[in-house]
């Protein structure tokens, strides 16, 4: 008799050992995957950001950005073998904005008048230019980015998502994002950015050169635009279509935050990244509607967005 | 917005440029014409391209000769710009406005089992070069329509006991969310039960994944002694990438079933890793035609070796060519019929096994070039992948009453 509950009570404790254990390894799924989802969400405010900025000024919905992002990528796989990682991660977003200030001057200035479906489908339509473009002069197959070694590799045996890249990859997503708040908080030029987002018209008879004004707004978001591409060609596969796959969630960033915050952008994009990433541990199929659900939730909630301000897209 | 009417075009100018030689060629005959549809635009781009590189070289080959019929060949290729709502229309524009004789395509199973409904009604003889799900000639077979590439049963035949002595018994699968994903990977568990392992878990991912870093986070978890990553395209290089980036291979076995030698190229060296199957290989010792075949292909694509997509491209071609001049036919029906149990010569089939099509499901039993990845070529950069055998496609395919197709000939 009291062997049988000796072992009961034994293979009671087992059981509870185990459940714990259970209940560790789940914790330990969750806690990676919400630390996972934000790094996943740093790059989706890096793109967001830059479309929100362009947005916010312009009243340009920038179907184009995927592209942008593309050609970033692509010219620095071009510039690779001449300058390094390093050299390209600096020199392709800023080739990639000189070209975004050439299609900014020649195809959206004359329509700033205009509806802003017109920008929409001018974007539209370049997106898919940009795409046929870069198949034309790269060529379909797919391109191999490399990046330096000690960067490609897991920082610990435990976290082994986080690599050295990866960090880096959300190092410089603060750094940008810090850089782009103290821009427009400290300098004549953010000022104006953000006194034009508020009332254009207004900065426009104060004798400000607005046409400039845009143009260089309009560069800063393709730069983050390229900056992005060079990062995620680092860990994706580099090829014409990834864009269109890495667009849809910035816009997600964008409404969920709230259009015309910038910080609802920041917040927005964390906030799908790690929605997305803890859906996949219950429900893979689910993880990329996710975000969507989550856009409809709080348009219905709060259709203004998260931070946004009222009456911001009429 | 007016993509297609640009792509429409930019395919007429490639069209013209290379239908004028051969028309020169055969003055005073109507050309035959071929009609091929592929996903030029989207993520299968790159494949679908090499199967048009090689469907030309075979009509180039095959008009140089004479044509078919004294008559010379002409490919129209369309985009189906991988829509099964696009390549439906595509199909049905070159069967009732082009007149072509037949159909080639698609890369995208989902595409290649909508054009066979069209097909089918339209009484035209079509093969799927390039798309892999076993319905095309299982449960869904048409009496008009071949398959050059495998089925995902017989991918899963080549390697599945290789992993298993190889790397252990407990696979985690990360597998893409649609058909083709689907009926693979029920294929390799099948296969795994079969010789006593177990399935930790299969992360379904959707297509167009472009990270994958939760289910790795997830697969890891499970401690199982092999991933199998059964994605393609840009997916698989996104798998793989973020694998080796996560030093998961160091710990965890990485394999799969179907691996193409495009997207090894756009994986960076150490990333190219695995044991694998290819369709075909550009590589073998002393296959007949084939030097001629690599040096044809380079000499057209900048150097560029084949792929197996090529491969595809051309055998289909020649398929009908083949056919249509040993019966003194281009009729559908009758050149439906005389493929059953149709051999390839040496010049087409370029690999060492016997390769015909099979009577019963009108599948091509073709070899499966079973092997390792390899980080750098040796003698030649394009060389990256490691062939260890090449096993006939009659070894690795299910016979045809385990299939599911029975074939209903028009009355």
């Amino acid at each position: 008799m009291t062997g049988g509950v000796v072992t009961s009570a034994r293979s009671l404790t087992g059981a509870r050992i185990f459940e714990v254990q259970r209940a560790d390894a789940m914790t330990q799924l969750l806690l990676f995957n919400v630390t996972n989802g934000l790094i996943i969400g740093a790059f989706y405010v890096l793109m967001a950001l830059g479309l929100s900025l362009i947005l916010n000024l312009s009243n340009v919905i920038n179907f184009a950005h995927g592209g942008f992002l593309v050609i970033g990528g692509y010219i620095a796989y071009t510039i690779t073998p001449y300058l390094g990682f390093w050299g390209a991660l600096l020199v392709a977003p800023l080739l990639t904005a000189a070209i975004g200030i050439v299609v900014e001057r020649i195809l959206i200035r004359p329509l700033y008048g205009r509806d802003p479906l017109y920008s929409l489908l001018l974007t539209f339509g370049l997106a898919f230019i940009i795409e046929d473009g870069t198949r034309f002069i790269w060529g379909a197959q797919g391109k191999p980015v490399t990046i330096p070694a000690f960067l490609a590799q897991p920082l610990s045996y435990e976290f082994f998502f986080i690599t050295g890249y990866r960090l880096f990859m959300v190092l410089m997503v603060v750094a940008s994002v810090s850089l782009l708040f103290a821009l427009l908080r400290y300098t004549r030029l953010g000022m104006r950015i953000r006194a034009g987002t508020l009332d254009l018209e207004t900065v426009s008879a104060l004798g400000i050169n607005v046409g400039m004004l845009r143009s260089l707004n309009f560069a800063v978001g393709v730069f983050l635009a390229g900056l992005s591409g060079v990062l995620a060609a680092g860990q994706l596969g580099l090829e014409p279509t990834m864009g269109t796959g890495l667009l849809m969630p910035s816009f997600v960033a964008i409404i969920v935050g709230g259009v015309g915050s910038l910080p609802g952008t920041l917040f927005g994009g964390l906030l799908i990244g790690v929605a997305s990433g803890v859906t996949a541990v219950f429900l893979p199929s689910a993880s990329e509607a996710i975000m969507y659900v989550l856009m409809a939730v709080v348009l219905l909630i709060r259709p203004r967005g998260l931070f946004g301000e009222e009456g911001m897209m009429t | 917005m007016n993509r297609r009417t640009l792509l429409k075009a930019g395919a007429a100018v490639g069209a013209a440029q290379i239908a004028s030689p051969f028309v020169i060629a055969a003055r005073g005959e109507t050309p035959i014409k071929i009609g091929m549809v592929d996903p030029l635009t989207g993520v299968y781009a790159a494949v679908a391209q090499n199967e048009v590189v090689g469907a030309r070289l075979a009509v180039d080959n095959i008009n140089a000769k004479g044509g078919v019929l004294g008559r010379p060949l002409e490919l129209l290729v369309e985009d189906s710009a991988n829509d099964v709502g696009t390549g439906v229309q595509k199909t049905r524009k070159l069967i009732e406005r082009d007149q072509v004789s037949f159909i080639i395509g698609d890369v995208n199973s989902g595409i290649a089992q909508a054009m066979a409904q069209v097909t089918a009604e339209k009484k035209v003889l079509h093969v799927v070069s390039g798309g892999h799900t076993d319905g095309i000639t299982g449960k869904d077979c048409k009496w008009n329509v071949y398959r050059v590439c495998n089925t995902t049963r017989m991918e899963a035949n080549s390697v599945s006991d290789l992993l298993f002595n190889k790397y252990g018994k407990r696979w985690h699968f990360i597998t893409p969310d649609y058909a083709f994903g689907h009926t693979l990977q029920e294929a390799c568990a099948a296969n795994l039960k079969k010789l006593g392992g177990t399935v930790t878990g299969n992360e379904l991912a959707p297509l167009g994944t472009s990270d994958f870093s939760a289910y790795l986070i997830k697969a890891r978890a499970a401690n199982p002694d092999v991933l199998i990553l059964l994605p393609q395209g840009s997916d698989m290089v996104n798998c793989l990438k973020q694998i080796v980036q996560f030093g998961i291979n160091r710990q965890i076995h990485v394999a799969g079933t179907q691996q193409e030698l495009e997207s090894l190229e756009a994986l960076p060296p150490e990333a190219r890793i695995g044991i694998w199957m290819f369709e075909w290989y550009w590589k073998q010792a002393n296959t007949p035609h084939l030097a001629e075949f690599v040096a044809e292909i380079r000499k057209r694509t900048g150097g560029k070796v084949p792929t197996a997509r090529t491969w595809f491209g051309y055998t289909s071609v020649y398929t009908f060519a083949l056919a249509a001049n040993r019966e003194k036919t281009i009729d559908s029906f009758k050149l439906a019929q005389a493929l059953g149990d149709f051999e390839m010569p040496d010049e087409v089939k370029l690999q060492p096994n016997k390769v015909y099509y099979r009577k019963g499901d009108h599948q091509l039993m073709t070899s499966a070039f079973v092997g390792e990845a390899q980080p750098k070529g040796a003698s030649d950069p394009q060389d990256l992948f490691r062939v260890d055998s090449i096993v006939a496609g009659d070894t690795t395919s299910p016979p045809v009453s385990e299939t599911g197709c029975t074939l209903q000939w028009p009355a």
